[in-house]
């Protein structure tokens, strides 16, 4: 159905985080202050690879306000970190690897006198030769980042006889495709409050996605049990993957320890880009062959990422992106082979969409290019290699069977955006006037995986009971980043206890008041909160129930929870009808919780969803989506305006539309700044757009005016697993359903992203030349 | 050298604070008035997250100074809505989506404020000009536009 205020009714609800979010009241972690706090500031540095050859911090020590100034002498733990390899120092000793590598940090009583305190630390540099090319990093004369070389991660799939295929086709197509540094640009940048508690905990209030994940890599770091540290994470101002890993935590926490005092830290833009993660830009390229049918046969697969300085995430974004390199698509011969490559260029790592987004641009445009080459309608093309419902995943694993990759290429073969471009095709559509603006028409399509995939731990799970003041409280260990965790959950408990929003207390973000139920990030917390509520709803019911029916002296099988307590079935079936305000329920929820005598809470632990084929990072659960596009280009400045977009996902029940909607909307306005500008531009490893002057993300200017979301809710009978994820589908497909568009509009087949206005624009003298003709 | 006091009309209420003349109005609204709901960003005036009311403007806070806005009345998120009840610009922000994580929301309110006071029934070239000078990272403007065109519909009837 075509998603959208109107068509979802009453299902439509306003968020609870709502009020407290238009009003200015929501306190985010870094609006956090309490009286007597130092604040915090990280010394970072000033090459993007040099040699340490002393630290002096005798003068800053002795400057006004400072209280402590921490190096590498002052980590109790381990001096490092990394979700999957703590590569990274979190005070530099001998080497820095790029310029928000941290040095010294000091707190003072005012941010003004730490900063004044950082401007006096000594540090000798011995200026490095600078690694940008990841490429040229894999030479052997190359300068050697880390002990175990320059190499990170290696992925190498195949399948049949790629090579030989490739001599039985009749089109083949090679390309060569550049991606971009994304930033995710949130809005919110880095920091939070760390306070030593009287009883010797710690207690961290600052943004992850993952805060059990923080709660282990700072205990391995001060050296201080997990349980001894509380890891408080929501609310978040913008993530999108870029807060998954620590950032300021280590410095915060080490300062608090170090002074006995609270501790604010907050990021400046300008820190937060040179710190902060950024999408990997990667060089992938495609030789991709069909039959005279339009039959894929071989497809070979070249990827190199740029990783950066440190390990955090780039070995899972590469398996990633090589397995969504293959796509949604039966090609019976295929040869993938990555690697993710240490360079100096800042450091990359999680991002919505994971390695995926570089990979399917790269695919479906060689899927483009080979059905130009043919003469063959593209979306045509990919119907005639459209995987079936019980084929195996990319990689050949086992997946949960799914119609979701035919479901969405229907939905846009039929889309009134296609059916556009074939009325352009048939010269039924005037062109507009002036002759440097031109229209084109394009589409993509993938399947994008769910969770953390196979030979990862993946944790889910989640509790529910009934708090000892009566109310229904639900705890899962997801953070809020504006995603819309916390509605999806109340919409889920309100439809499937029948109690009303005041009844619930949701509880997330808090290692101290959640179970473990794994990170907020890979499209998996919807799934994860289906699955535990689907196992906790009806225990819970079951208990309630049960004490109802003591004190009411009804049949336990005659109740149910309702609105405000427990109801008579036939009662809670004839509430509508009658009058509202004398309707009540046979016992409330806090009396029920009286009744009980102590908390009730229910858990539910399980494991996410996996393949049980061992495919490393191979995922079951997939979302497919597919997007058309009508752009616009003005040849005569570059520019490229998107006019009109229809994005389908078959993701099964729509569970939250306005998050929903907000997804789908959001992801693709990124994917668009993605295809369209944006780009982190280093030299030789410096990074030169600090801020949104020069760093430009998409504003209310940039987007189209059309936007139309196909939710296509049906799933195959007997599916277990309900609602998928939507959070990162939504900024997959955009960029080269963008890139086709520009190509049927101008002719000009786009390899490198954001797509040069100079490429464009350049062609206008040669058109120009046609229309007026040579004198 | 005597201690400058900075004074204007915060929210309808005065307020005095122990300043430098060049303090940003940011710091002194969410430092010294723990008015935070005013936002920091970038700092440099680009993404509207600090915008607030400067005698009715929408302003970036993070580029006014203390002595540029002494004696002037200011009004901040938290100061938009009269008693108890939203004000109807953040009454459709909340019906319509026109927000995720929150952080832009204060300055986008603001600025919404500030377009539908002058432009009662804006134009699709007055809305994006108007909020030109606000970025959202997270909903892609649909939802805000959203609220910008139930908001304009409250404000003409």
């Amino acid at each position: 159905m075509l998603l959208n205020r109107e068509s979802a009714g009453k299902r439509w609800k306003t968020r609870p985080d709502g009020p407290a979010k238009v009003t200015g009241s929501l306190s985010y972690l870094t609006d956090l202050s309490v009286p007597g706090m130092l604040h915090g500031k990280v010394l970072r540095s000033l090459y993007p690879h040099a040699r340490i050859m002393a630290i002096s911090i005798d003068e800053a020590l002795k400057a006004p306000g400072v209280a402590a100034v921490l190096t590498h002498r002052d980590v109790p733990g381990l001096n490092g970190f990394g979700i999957v390899t703590p590569d990274q120092p979190v005070f530099c000793s001998e080497v820095v690897r790029y310029t928000g590598d941290a040095i010294a940090a000091i707190a003072a009583e005012t941010v003004e006198q730490a900063l004044y305190a950082l401007s006096l630390i000594q540090v000798d540099y011995e200026p490095l030769p600078v690694v940008t090319d990841p490429e040229k990093a894999l030479l052997e004369d190359a300068p050697q980042l880390h002990p175990g070389g320059n190499m990170l991660h290696r992925t190498d799939y195949s399948r049949g006889e790629p090579e030989q295929a490739f001599e039985d086709c009749a089109y083949v197509t090679e390309g060569i495709y550049y991606t971009p540094r994304q930033m995710h640009a949130y809005m919110e940048t880095e920091g939070g409050l760390f306070v030593p508690e009287e009883s010797g905990r710690l207690t961290v209030y600052a943004a992850t996605q993952h805060g059990f994940k923080d709660r282990m890599q700072l205990s391995r770091i001060l050296a201080m049990p997990e349980e001894q540290i509380r890891i408080v994470s929501s609310p978040i101002g913008g993530s999108f993957g870029g807060k998954d890993e620590l950032n300021v935590q280590p410095y915060g926490a080490l300062l608090a320890l170090a002074t006995g005092k609270p501790v604010k830290i907050h990021n400046s833009r300008r820190e937060s880009v040179t710190a902060g993660l950024k999408r990997h830009p990667m060089k992938l390229t495609m030789k991709t062959g069909m039959d005279r049918d339009g039959k894929l046969l071989a497809h070979e697969v070249k990827i190199v990422a740029d990783t950066g300085a440190y390990s955090t995430l780039g070995g899972p974004v590469l398996n990633f992106a090589t397995e969504h390199s293959i796509g949604p698509y039966r090609i019976p011969h295929v040869s993938v082979k990555g690697v993710s490559v240490f360079t100096n260029n800042g450091v990359s790592g999680e991002f919505r969409g994971f390695g995926g987004n570089q990979s399917i641009f790269a695919l479906e445009s060689q899927l483009d290019r080979l059905a130009a080459a043919a003469g063959m309608d593209p979306w045509v093309l990919r119907r005639i290699n459209l995987r079936e419902r019980d084929d195996p995943g990319p990689l050949g694993q086992t997946v949960l069977p799914s119609e979701g990759p035919e479901q969405v290429w229907r939905s846009v073969a039929a889309s009134p955006i296609w059916l556009r471009k074939e009325q352009m095709d048939r010269g039924e559509i005037k062109t507009p006037p002036s002759p440097w603006l031109k229209r084109g028409v394009g589409a993509a399509m993938t399947m994008h995986g769910s969770g953390l995939g196979y030979g990862i731990p993946d944790p889910g799970g989640g509790r529910l009971g009934l708090s000892a003041d009566g109310k229904l409280e639900a705890a899962f260990s997801f953070e809020e980043f504006g995603q819309g965790i916390t509605a999806t959950l109340e919409i889920m408990l309100t439809e499937m206890l029948g109690c009303h929003r005041d009844d619930l207390r949701i509880v997330i973000g808090d290692t101290d008041r959640t179970p473990h139920n794994g990170s907020s990030t890979a499209s998996r917390s919807t799934t994860v909160a289906y699955m535990a509520l689907k196992d906790l709803v009806p225990r819970i019911s079951e208990i309630l129930c049960r004490i109802a029916s003591l004190a009411a002296g009804l049949p336990a099988s005659e109740l149910q929870t309702g609105p405000g307590g427990v109801w008579h079935k036939v009662a809670a079936g004839g509430y509508k009808k009658r009058d509202k305000k004398t309707a009540s329920p046979l016992i409330t929820y806090a009396e029920l919780a009286a009744a009980a005598g102590e908390a009730i809470q229910l858990e539910a632990d399980f494991h996410f969803p996996v393949t049980p084929d061992p495919v490393v990072g191979g995922h079951y659960l997939y979302t497919a989506t597919a997007a058309a596009v009508e752009v616009e280009v003005n040849l005569l400045t570059g520019a490229v305006s998107v006019l009109d977009q229809y994005h389908a996902v078959a993701a099964g029940p729509v569970v939250n539309p306005m998050g929903y909607v907000g997804q789908i909307e959001g992801g693709s306005v990124m994917a668009q700044g993605f295809a369209l500008f944006e780009d982190v531009c280093f030299s030789e490893g410096v990074p030169r757009t600090m801020n949104f002057d020069t760093y430009l993300i998409p504003g209310i200017c940039d987007i189209s005016p059309g936007f139309h979301i196909d939710a296509i809710q049906e799933l195959p009978q007997d599916d277990p697993y309900g609602p998928r994820g939507i959070g990162e589908v939504g900024s997959v497909v955009l960029a080269p359903a963008i890139t086709a568009a520009v190509h049927h509009a101008v002719g000009i087949s786009i390899g490198k992203l954001p797509i040069s206005r100079e490429e464009l624009s350049g062609i206008l003298p040669d058109l120009l030349a046609e229309k007026v003709g040579t004198p | 050298m005597s201690e400058y006091i900075w004074r204007a009309t915060v929210n309808g209420r005065k307020a005095e604070i122990a300043a430098d003349p060049s303090d940003k109005l940011a710091a002194l609204l969410r430092d010294d008035l723990g008015l935070t709901g005013t936002k920091i960003s970038c700092e440099l005036g680009r993404c509207g997250a600090c915008m607030v009311l400067l005698d009715g403007k929408a302003v970036n806070s993070c580029l006014v100074m203390a002595y540029q806005c002494s004696g002037k009345a200011i009004t901040t998120i938290e100061g938009l809505a009269e008693g108890e009840g939203l004000h109807p610009v953040q009454q459709a922000f909340l019906e319509e989506g026109g927000f995720q994580c929150g952080y832009c929301t204060s300055g986008m309110i603001v600025a919404v404020k500030a377009l539908l006071d002058e432009h009662p029934s804006p134009s699709a070239e007055q809305i994006k000009e108007g909020l030109s000078g606000n970025l959202c990272r997270c909903t892609g403007y649909g939802g805000i536009l959203r609220a910008v065109n139930s908001c304009a519909k409250i404000y003409t009837s």
